[in-house]
C-alpha cells in the first residue's frame, strides 16, 4: 500500500471516464456524480485522480478535500500547497472542501498538518503525470522542461497545464491507505476511520528552499465574501417546506419527561410540538414563532427531579474521591524515578488544577436535515468531521451511509467541539425530520449550548520534582486526572433513545517533552467516565478543545518548572536553558526573551506583595513544543491585590515552527489563540450546581474583551530545513502558565489553579 | 398576529408581514435575505447581530422590528452605498472603508462576529475619526449593552483594522 506507483501518462477519450481512473476534465463535476440525486452517492473514490483534482482547459484547478476551514486559513494553506506543488499562482486553485458526496477523502479538519499533506502529495502525484506528458507532447526531455505558472517550455516550444489536457483524461492512481469513517465501539472516541484516508507513496516533492508560493500572505480566499455578507453560513440554508424547530431541554441532565407543555394555538397557530423519549421540540414554520412558541411550552413541560452533580465548587473533592485505578496513558521509568526523587536533595511536591471550560463559540450550534420518504438523508452543517457525522447520522437513522450525505458549509469556529464527527444539532435536525417528514432548521439557544453542548473537562495534576544541590532538576513525576476528553454521541440521539455512538474513556500523556536533560521522568494520566454519566443526558459529555490535553498536561509541568527555578534561585529563562539540549527551542527562548526586553533575574519581583489597592507587577514564562513546532510566552500583567484584579498587560510570543506558510495569517493566528488562552488563564470556569450547568450566558461565562487584551509582540521564526509545524493552535497554551508565572513574579504567591478570578486571587493573597 | 410594516433598509423600502415583536434579525434574515448580520447570544450580549438604526448600533436581536419603522436601518450589505452616499460616488462602485480595512488587515478567522464588529466600528468613527487603541478598546468593550465579543480572539487585527479604517476616510 505504502509503495509510490508509476506514474502512468495515457491520455485517453472521455468515455473511459465513468469505467477507469481517471484525471483531468473540463467538466465541473467529477467522474459519474453529476447523473445521480443527492442522496443516493456514496462519498468520491480516493484512488481516482478525478476525484481530487480537475484541471481545466483556462488552467484554472479544482482541488477536493473532506477537510474544512475552522477559521485559521486552511482554505489559504491548502490552496498554497496544491499550488507550490503544481507551480501555478494559488488564485488559480479552487477549494471543494467538506461535502461528503464531492470530497474524496474525509479526515479531521484539525489544522494544517493533518489537512495538507494530502493535497500535497495529489498535487505532486499530478505534476509528474503532467511533466511526462509534457516531454511526450513537445519531444523535449522531462529534464530539458521548466514550467512557470502552469506552462511548461523548453527546446523553443510551450505547453500549459490546460492544453495539455483539453477535453481528454489522464489516467492516474492515487495510492490511498484507510477506511470510510463508522460507527465502531471498539475505538475509543466510537467512531472509526476518523483520519480518513491517506495518500501513501513519495512523489517527488518540491524542496522547500525553492519555494515562491509557500512563505507568502496569500491571502485567505473566504474573507471578502464574509466581509460583504455575501458568504452562505450553515445558519443561512433555507429549503422548501422548512420548517424551524427550537429544542426544550430537560430541566437537569438527570431528567426524564413526565408531560409535554401545551401549544396555545391562540398565540401560535402553526406552532406543534414534536417528541420522541426527553427529546422535546416546537416546530413552525416561522422562526420567531417557533422560538416564542417553544419558552411557552418549556414553561409548563414536567420533568422528573435530578440532583447527582457535585457542584462546580464540589469538583476537584469529587475527583479526589474517586477510585481511578491504574493510569490509562504512562511514560517513563517508575523506579528511576522514585529512587532519584527520594535521594534528591530539595523536592518540590504540588497540585495544579482547572475547572471544566468550553468551546464556547460565539454562535450557537445550528444544523439543517432533510430526511425524505425514499430514505434519503442530507443534513448540512459546519461539522469539522462531515464524514464521522455522516456516519453518525446513519447509525441514529438506522440506514446504510451511503443514503447520507452531509453538506458543509462555514460557520462560527469549534475549537475542537466538532472534530470527532459528533455534538451538535444535527442529531436532532435529523430526528425532526424524520419524525416531521419535512426539513427541519434545528438552532440552538446561546443558553442551550453553554448548558447542553459537549465539555473541555476539568482535571487535577499532582507534579513531583527532585532537584541536586546544583539546582538542577534531577527527576519529574507527573500524575494528571480528568474524567472523559472523546465523548462523540449525539445529544439529540440520547435523548431521543435512539441508536447512538458508544465511547469509552481513555486519557493519555500529551505531553511532548521539552528538557532531555532531565534524566528522570515518570508521566502518568488517568480517565474515568464523564462526571454524572449514569444520568438521563450523560453526564458532562467531555470533549477536550483546543491543544487537547497537551495544553493541561503542560500547565502543570511549566508552572512546576517555574516553581523549581524559584527554588533554584535561578532566573526562569536560564533554568529552562538549563534543561534542554534542542537547539531551536533555545533559538526561539533567547529570540523571545530579546523581543520582550527581558533581564535575568530570580522571581519574585523584589517589589512583590500580597496586600495593597495599588498595583504591583510582575513577569513570567512558559514555553510548549507541540507537533515539530516550539512556543514561548512571555507575560506582563499587573496585580490590585486589594481587588484580585490582574490585568495581562503586555505578552511577547515567539514561535519557531519550520516553514511559515502564510506570515501575516500566522501573525493572526499567535495573536488570536493567545487572547483565548489568556481568556482561559483569567476568566473561564463552566459553573454547575447539583442539577445541571449555571454558566449559561456571556454574563455568567466570561470570555476575555477587547480592553483586557495586551499589547502583543509576536516572533516568528521561520526555517527551510525542519519541514512544517503546527502554526495556530497551540498560541492558546502558553498564555496560562506564564500568566501564573507573572502572578507569582508580583505577588510572591504561588497560583495553582486557573482561572485567575478577582474572587480566587482574593482568597489566595488573603490566606 | 401578522401586522404589514414597511421598513427602510440599505435605502430601499421593504413591506413585510410579521408580527410586530418579532426581532428585527429574524425579519432581516428570514423575510429580506439579508444573511449578513447574525444570532449570537439572542439576549444583546455579544454583537453579532448589530445593525445601525439612524446610525446608531443596534441589536437587532432583541430590537423588535416595529421599534424600527420609519428608521433608516444599514446592515453591512448596505455599507458600501453609505459610503458612496457620503462621498457622492456611485453606488456598488466601492467597498466601505471599514469594510475594506477588514480585509486589507485580514481581520476575520471564523468571521461570525465581524458584521457587528464592523458596525461597531463604523459608528465609532462617525463620531471620533482618529481614535487610539484606548479609544477602540473602550468603545469595543464598555459601548452598551455589551462587549463586542469575539471568540476566535481577533481583537488586535480589529484594532489594527479600525486604525487604517480611519486614515482610509480622513482622506
Amino acid at each position: 500500500m505504502n509503495e509510490t506507483p508509476e506514474i502512468t501518462t495515457r491520455l485517453t477519450r472521455r468515455g473511459f471516464v465513468t469505467i477507469g481512473g481517471a484525471l483531468f476534465v473540463s467538466l465541473s463535476l467529477p467522474s459519474g456524480a453529476s447523473a445521480q440525486p443527492a442522496g443516493s452517492q456514496t462519498s468520491l473514490d480516493p484512488s481516482l485522480l478525478a476525484s481530487w483534482l480537475e484541471i481545466h482547459s483556462d488552467n484554472s484547478i479544482v482541488m477536493r478535500t473532506g477537510r474544512t476551514e475552522t477559521g485559521t486559513g486552511m482554505s489559504a494553506f491548502y490552496a498554497q500547497m496544491v499550488a507550490e506543488e503544481l507551480t501555478v499562482r494559488p488564485e488559480t486553485v479552487t477549494l471543494i472542501l467538506g461535502d461528503t458526496d464531492k470530497t474524496p477523502d474525509g479526515g479531521y479538519s484539525a489544522g494544517f498538518l493533518y489537512g495538507a499533506a494530502n493535497v500535497r502529495k495529489v498535487a505532486a502525484y499530478t505534476y509528474q503525470a503532467l511533466l511526462k506528458l509534457a516531454s511526450t507532447q513537445l519531444g523535449v526531455p522531462a529534464s530539458g522542461l521548466s514550467v512557470d505558472d502552469g506552462v511548461f517550455s523548453g527546446g523553443g516550444k510551450s505547453i500549459s497545464y490546460g492544453q495539455l489536457v483539453q477535453g481528454q483524461h489522464l489516467d492516474l492512481k492515487i495510492p490511498v491507505t484507510g477506511t470510510p469513517a463508522k460507527v465502531d465501539p471498539s475505538q475509543d472516541s466510537g467512531i472509526a476511520g476518523l483520519e480518513g484516508y491517506v495518500v501513501t507513496g513519495d512523489p517527488p516533492l518540491k524542496p522547500i528552499s525553492q519555494y515562491k508560493v509557500i512563505g507568502t500572505s496569500f491571502p485567505v480566499p473566504g474573507i471578502p465574501d464574509k466581509i460583504t455578507g455575501r458568504m452562505k453560513w450553515s445558519c443561512d440554508v433555507t429549503l422548501p417546506g422548512m420548517l424551524h424547530a427550537r429544542m426544550v431541554r430537560p430541566a437537569t441532565l438527570g431528567s426524564t419527561l413526565i408531560s409535554v407543555g401545551a401549544v396555545d394555538k391562540k398565540r401560535f397557530p402553526t406552532a406543534e410540538v414534536v417528541r420522541k423519549g426527553n427529546l422535546v421540540a416546537v416546530v413552525s414554520p416561522n422562526e420567531w414563532e417557533a422560538a416564542s412558541a417553544a419558552r411557552s411550552v418549556a414553561a409548563g413541560t414536567k420533568w422528573t427531579a435530578w440532583s447527582g452533580l457535585p457542584g462546580s465548587e464540589g469538583l476537584t473533592k469529587a475527583f479526589r474521591d474517586h477510585n481511578w485505578g491504574p493510569p490509562t496513558g504512562s511514560r517513563g521509568n517508575a523506579a528511576d524515578v522514585n529512587a532519584a526523587l527520594a535521594s534528591a536533595p530539595k523536592k518540590l511536591s504540588v497540585t495544579y488544577e482547572q475547572p471544566y471550560v468550553r468551546h464556547a463559540p460565539l454562535a450557537p450550534f445550528v444544523a439543517v436535515a432533510d430526511v425524505r420518504s425514499d430514505g434519503t438523508v442530507t443534513v448540512w452543517t459546519h461539522s469539522a468531521h462531515s464524514q464521522g457525522l455522516r456516519a453518525q447520522i446513519a447509525n441514529t437513522l438506522s440506514v446504510p451511509v451511503e443514503k447520507v450525505v452531509v453538506r458543509w458549509l462555514e460557520q462560527a469556529g469549534q475549537y475542537g467541539r466538532t472534530t470527532l464527527g459528533g455534538d451538535g444539532a444535527e442529531g436532532d435536525a435529523a430526528i425532526l425530520s424524520k419524525l416531521t417528514g419535512k426539513p427541519v432548521r434545528v438552532q440552538w439557544t446561546l443558553q442551550e449550548d453553554l448548558a447542553w453542548s459537549t465539555v473541555s473537562p476539568g482535571w487535577v495534576s499532582d507534579m513531583k520534582a527532585g532537584l541536586d544541590a546544583n539546582g538542577r532538576l534531577v527527576a519529574v513525576h507527573s500524575a494528571a486526572y480528568s474524567p472523559h476528553q472523546s465523548d462523540a454521541r449525539l445529544l439529540g440521539a440520547i435523548l431521543a433513545g435512539m441508536p447512538c455512538s458508544t465511547s469509552k474513556p481513555a486519557a493519555d500523556v500529551a505531553t511532548e517533552w521539552p528538557y532531555d536533560k532531565i534524566q528522570n521522568r515518570l508521566e502518568q494520566a488517568y480517565g474515568m467516565q464523564n462526571v454524572a454519566a449514569e444520568s438521563a443526558a450523560g453526564g458532562l459529555r467531555g470533549n477536550i478543545m483546543r491543544t487537547p490535553g497537551q495544553r493541561q498536561q503542560n500547565f502543570a509541568l511549566e508552572a512546576l518548572i517555574n516553581e523549581a527555578a524559584v527554588a533554584a534561585d535561578a532566573d526562569p529563562i536560564q533554568f529552562r536553558l538549563n534543561h534542554t539540549t534542542e537547539q531551536r527551542l533555545i533559538d526561539v527562548l533567547n529570540a523571545t526573551a530579546q523581543a520582550a526586553g527581558w533581564e535575568p533575574r530570580v522571581s519574585p519581583h523584589p517589589g512583590a506583595r500580597k496586600n495593597g489597592s495599588t498595583p504591583v507587577t510582575g513577569r513570567g514564562v512558559s514555553i510548549i513544543a507541540r507537533s515539530n513546532a516550539y512556543w514561548v510566552g512571555i507575560a506582563e500583567v499587573s496585580v490590585v491585590p486589594d481587588t484580585g484584579a490582574v490585568q495581562v498587560t503586555k505578552f511577547t510570543i515567539g514561535l519557531e515552527c519550520g516553514k511559515i506558510i502564510n506570515p501575516r495569517q500566522l501573525d493572526r493566528c499567535m495573536r488570536a489563540g493567545l487572547v483565548m488562552g489568556l481568556s482561559e488563564a483569567l476568566k473561564e470556569e463552566v459553573t454547575f450546581d447539583r442539577e445541571k450547568v449555571t454558566s449559561t450566558d456571556w454574563s455568567r461565562y466570561k470570555i476575555l474583551t477587547m480592553a483586557e487584551t495586551p499589547e502583543i509582540k509576536v516572533v516568528a521564526m521561520s526555517r527551510d530545513d525542519k519541514g512544517f509545524g503546527t502554526g495556530g493552535e497551540a498560541a492558546n497554551a502558553v498564555g496560562p502558565p506564564a500568566v501564573a508565572a507573572a502572578f507569582f513574579d508580583a505577588t510572591g504567591v504561588h497560583a495553582r489553579r486557573i482561572p485567575l478570578t478577582p474572587a480566587y486571587v482574593k482568597t489566595l493573597l488573603s490566606s | 398576529m401578522p401586522a404589514e410594516l414597511t421598513l427602510s433598509v440599505n435605502g430601499a423600502q421593504h413591506t413585510v408581514a410579521v408580527a410586530p415583536d418579532t426581532p428585527l434579525l429574524y425579519v432581516l434574515r428570514n423575510e429580506l435575505k439579508l444573511t449578513g448580520p447574525r444570532l449570537g447570544c439572542g439576549i444583546a450580549q455579544c454583537g453579532a447581530c448589530a445593525v445601525l438604526v439612524d446610525g446608531k448600533e443596534v441589536r437587532a436581536c432583541v430590537a423588535p422590528v416595529s421599534s424600527a419603522v420609519g428608521k433608516r436601518v444599514t446592515t453591512i450589505e448596505g455599507l458600501p452605498g453609505v459610503w458612496a452616499a457620503e462621498k457622492g460616488l456611485g453606488a456598488g462602485q466601492t467597498l466601505h472603508p471599514v469594510q475594506q480595512a477588514w480585509i486589507d488587515e485580514q481581520v476575520p478567522q471564523c468571521g461570525y462576529c465581524q458584521s457587528g464588529m464592523m458596525i461597531a466600528a463604523v459608528q465609532l468613527l462617525a463620531r471620533n475619526p482618529n481614535p487610539t487603541v484606548a479609544d477602540i478598546k473602550d468603545a469595543f468593550t464598555n459601548t452598551p449593552p455589551s462587549p463586542h465579543l469575539c471568540r476566535c480572539g481577533t481583537y488586535s487585527a480589529i484594532i489594527d483594522a479600525v486604525q487604517r479604517a480611519a486614515k482610509a476616510m480622513a482622506v
